[in-house]
């Protein structure tokens, strides 16, 4: 068994797979991460991602065409996160409520409309994904080259993502407006930062990204679209934004720390190990809890995180 | 030609008037002090200028022509800067970043570090405001970040600083170094508006005073044609009453509270390091000393909320340590911590619910776990009347509150069991002089009714009006409790104070620099 795992063809699949569920969390942990900076946070991130799975799958598969699906994804997302947007920007209610609230109802809106979509199609319905694209010289690192530099499109968009990220929260005017609305938004407002706007940008980014990631699960990863296909992939993301200490590249490192624990555990599965295969499903979901009890609590929080805020008074 | 004008300003809030029909006018290169009593409009006021509010009625004229901000930015742009009550700075971002929050700098949308370094540096050194521009917020004091506050003002070129009570949190250090830059503001041609409750600082930096009293203006007086006692008979309308402090009972009664070698860490830092302390009945203790010794840790230790390492509380004989703060409330410890907004008031409840919070488990206010609304209102309803609370009803959130009115909430409650021991940090900050007597008078009452208060300020004059005992703390330790009589030795005090213990010859210098520091300040008082 060990002699088995040690190898370079294993630790190259391995790393390989650990890149690719490491993308959706990628998108949807980054999107969240302008969200909570802003200020806002939003547990709907599950409903983001089903909804932009659903809705790119939906494009695809009606058009045929995955960029298509590409941008459906990301309008699928970005409508929830506005659903969760107005309710607790202008209606200033509960966020968390909001967001669990969002998570069951687009759970089974989403099943409802797939339904609806290949009712009269008996056969499981399938699409065609993105293909891979070796980058020259960098894919033949050994182990590191395949599993990074030989992989789709939307692999290399959030390496870029990461890099510019960094860049405009660390960078930029924009990025020091964006913490101070999640800080001291009455601070933000008296230096004459829109701190509604920005808490509606920040949404709409997390919704476009939320969307993305659920879009990669179905476009890139599986090819269809199936019932609660995210299967708690939102809640991880949540974990990788506080695990990642909501920087970028944070973010990144986390998301691969949770995607290898689900390569790992497909792997183990391939391998043929002695082990109930839902103990093996456990496993990421048990990495976050780990996770989570070892990330020291709340000292990257934004001060004002899950707090309205009310304009015109004390 | 005036720089600005605002003229019959009003605004209204549900049930109040802020502000009905005010006027006053400020020039470039003249320092206007805003005087009023507690939640007579004055911040309401700034806020209105400075855009956060929109006024119902009046208008503001900048440069005599007719100006409308709908929101800070317009403001700013018309030159307008003002530093809050409680500073608007985001404590994870640095100085420089602060600074240039909400601007399109050099560079923009990039930050270009230097040049805006150098920017900063030139208006630093131009008006003397010292900062490393690297530096987080959270790591500065709070004079440090009322310069962060100025720079960002001036940084936006500001013509017009408004300054809401700048010196309440201040040490007198920081308050002489503030009045520096006030003067080499004035001196640049700025427009300054200052708003504060203590007259000796009117006097000292102001050109003119505009008074404000009910949400209406009384008058403008030149600073020089006038004194305190006249702006104060047109502030509150009333004389003040004189020596209302002075100490009947000569005599101290039983020891009430021993401090016994107290010892309190936090992670690896030694906040308080073997305190030993008496206060006994008819006895006022003041603890002196700069912000940030020991103070509020002490008071925290007393009244429960933290628990020492080491050492023991005996309260009327009694150990304490292990009592809870309900515990030690109920055998007579009230407490009034010096942050009201965090530690004293609960912001978003109401006036009648803040003021039961010590007493709901008790008859009349709830029978069975059920609460009696009829018996909370009528408390808060007395409370209102006997500490003279300005609010429109018992129902209003104490956010709503002026800054005074919400320290006068909190003693009320505090008050209302009648304690036999008063533990009040901070007790007058931001409070007006009629407020400020009145505490005061409420303290050496509970001192002549053979009770003790345990008296923690940053405000010497204060501590050296109310107190029978000083003591002085430094670093974690009492430096030394002298009895405050005409023996007093001001020039120790003032090197106690400085954490000078053993007074080598050129520390001794800077000691009796601080101490006829502190003559002058007791002499005003
Ligand atoms: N947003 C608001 N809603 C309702 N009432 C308010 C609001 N802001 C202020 N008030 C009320 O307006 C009055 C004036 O308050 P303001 O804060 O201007 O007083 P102030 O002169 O600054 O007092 P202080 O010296 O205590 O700071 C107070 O009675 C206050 O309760
Ligand atoms: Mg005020």
């Amino acid at each position: 068994m060990l002699e088995q795992m040690f190898t370079v063809a294993f630790l190259t699949t391995f790393l390989t797979s650990s890149v690719r569920m490491a993308v959706p969390l990628i998108f949807a942990g980054l999107g969240e991460t302008f969200s909570e900076k802003a200020g806002i946070l939003n547990i709907g991130v599950e409903a983001i991602m089903l909804s932009g799975a659903f809705f790119s799958f939906a494009a695809t598969y009606v058009t045929g065409n995955l960029w298509l699906g590409l941008i459906g994804g990301m309008i699928g997302g970005m409508m929830v996160s506005l659903i969760h947007a107005v309710f607790s920007i202008c209606l200033r209610k509960d966020q968390t409520v909001t967001g669990i609230a969002l998570n069951m109802f687009i759970l089974g809106a989403t099943s409802f409309m797939f339904k609806i979509l290949v009712n009269n199609n008996p056969d499981f319905p399938q699409i065609s994904t993105f293909h891979k694209i070796a980058i020259p010289m960098l894919c033949d690192i050994p182990v590191i080259g395949p599993a990074f530099f030989n992989q789709d499109i939307i692999v290399y968009a959030s390496y870029v993502l990461i890099i510019l990220s960094t860049l405009f929260l660390y960078g930029t005017t924009w990025g020091l407006s964006l913490t101070a609305v999640g800080e001291h938004p009455r601070a933000a407002d008296t230096v004459g930062i829109k701190v509604y706007t920005i808490r509606y940008l920040a949404a709409m980014i997390n919704g476009v990204l939320g969307g993305l990631g659920g879009a990669y699960l179905t476009l890139v990863q599986l090819g269809v679209f199936m019932e609660n296909v995210t299967s708690g992939r939102g809640y991880i993301a949540l974990a990788v934004v506080i695990f990642g200490r909501r920087h970028p590249i944070g973010v990144f490192l986390a998301a691969l720390l949770f995607g290898a624990a689900d390569a790992f555990q497909f792997r183990l599965q391939a391998i043929g190990i002695q082990l109930p295969s839902q103990y093996l499903t456990m496993l990421p979901y048990v990495v976050t809890l780990v996770v989570l009890l070892f990330s020291a609590k709340g000292s990257s929080d934004p001060q004002s995180l899950g707090k309205p805020y009310i304009g015109d008074a004390r | 030609m005036a720089f600005l004008k605002m003229e019959g300003v009003s605004k209204f809030f549900p049930g109040v008037i802020a502000n009905k029909n005010v006027s006053l006018e400020v020039d470039q290169g003249e320092i206007l002090a805003l005087l009023g009593e507690n939640g007579a409009g004055k911040t309401t006021l700034m806020n209105i200028l400075y855009g956060l509010y929109s006024a119902d009625e009046g208008e503001i004229y900048i440069n005599d022509k007719k100006v409308f901000f709908s929101s800070p930015r317009k403001a700013i742009k018309a030159g307008i800067g003002m530093v809050h009550q409680h500073f608007m700075l985001v404590q994870t971002l640095t100085v420089l970043q602060n600074i240039i929050l909400g601007l399109k700098p050099k560079g923009y949308p990039f930050i270009d570090y230097k040049k805006i370094t150098n920017q900063i540096k030139l208006l630093s050194n131009k008006y003397g405001l010292a900062i490393d521009v690297y530096k987080r917020i959270s790591e500065l004091s709070v004079g440090e970040q009322q310069r962060v506050e100025i720079l960002k003002s001036l940084y936006r070129e500001a013509k017009l600083l408004i300054f809401d009570e700048p010196t309440a949190v201040l040490t007198p250090q920081e308050t002489d170094e503030f009045f520096d830059i006030l003067q080499k503001l004035k001196e640049e041609g700025h427009a300054i508006i200052i708003i504060t409750h203590r007259m000796s600082e009117i006097m000292q930096v102001s050109d003119r005073v505009t008074i404000l009293r009910d949400g209406k203006n009384v008058v403008s007086l030149k600073t020089n044609e006038t004194n305190p006692h006249e702006l104060s008979l047109y502030m509150i309308g009333r004389e003040l009453k004189d020596d209302t402090t002075k100490n009947d009972v000569k005599t101290k009664g039983e020891l009430l509270l021993s401090i016994k070698n107290v010892t309190l860490k936090e992670k690896s830092e030694t906040k308080l390091n073997h305190i030993n302390l008496n206060i006994h009945r008819g006895e006022i203790i003041g603890i002196a000393g700069v912000d940030g010794n020991g103070q509020n840790e002490l008071a925290n230790i007393i009244a429960g909320i933290r628990k020492c390492d080491d050492g023991e509380i005996v309260f009327s004989g009694e150990s304490i340590n292990k009592r809870t703060v309900l515990e030690r409330f109920n055998r007579g410890i009230a407490y009034v911590p010096d942050d009201r907004h965090k530690d004293g008031l609960v912001m978003d409840l109401d006036v009648s619910h803040n003021l039961m919070m010590r007493s709901y488990k008790k008859e009349p206010f709830s029978k069975h776990l059920v609460l009696n609304r009829q018996s909370i209102i009528k408390m808060a309803d007395n409370a209102i009347k006997t500490y003279s609370i300005k609010t429109p009803n018992t129902t209003t959130d104490v956010k709503l509150l002026s800054g005074g009115n919400q320290q006068k909430v909190i003693l009320a409650r505090e008050l209302y069991e009648n304690p036999e021991l008063i533990v009040v940090s901070q007790p007058t900050r931001g409070l007006d002089i009629g407020a400020t007597e009145n505490v005061r008078m409420l303290l050496s009452e509970m001192r002549n009714s053979n009770k003790s208060v345990l008296l923690i300020s940053a405000d010497l004059e204060e501590v050296l009006i109310l107190s029978d005992q000083i003591a002085v703390m430094f670093g974690g330790q009492i430096v030394g409790i002298m009895n405050n009589d005409e023996n007093l030795d001001m020039q120790k005090l003032g090197a106690l104070m400085g954490g000078h213990l053993d007074q080598p010859s050129d520390v001794q210098e800077q000691g009796i620099l601080m101490g006829s520091h502190l003559k002058e300040v007791s002499k005003q008082g």
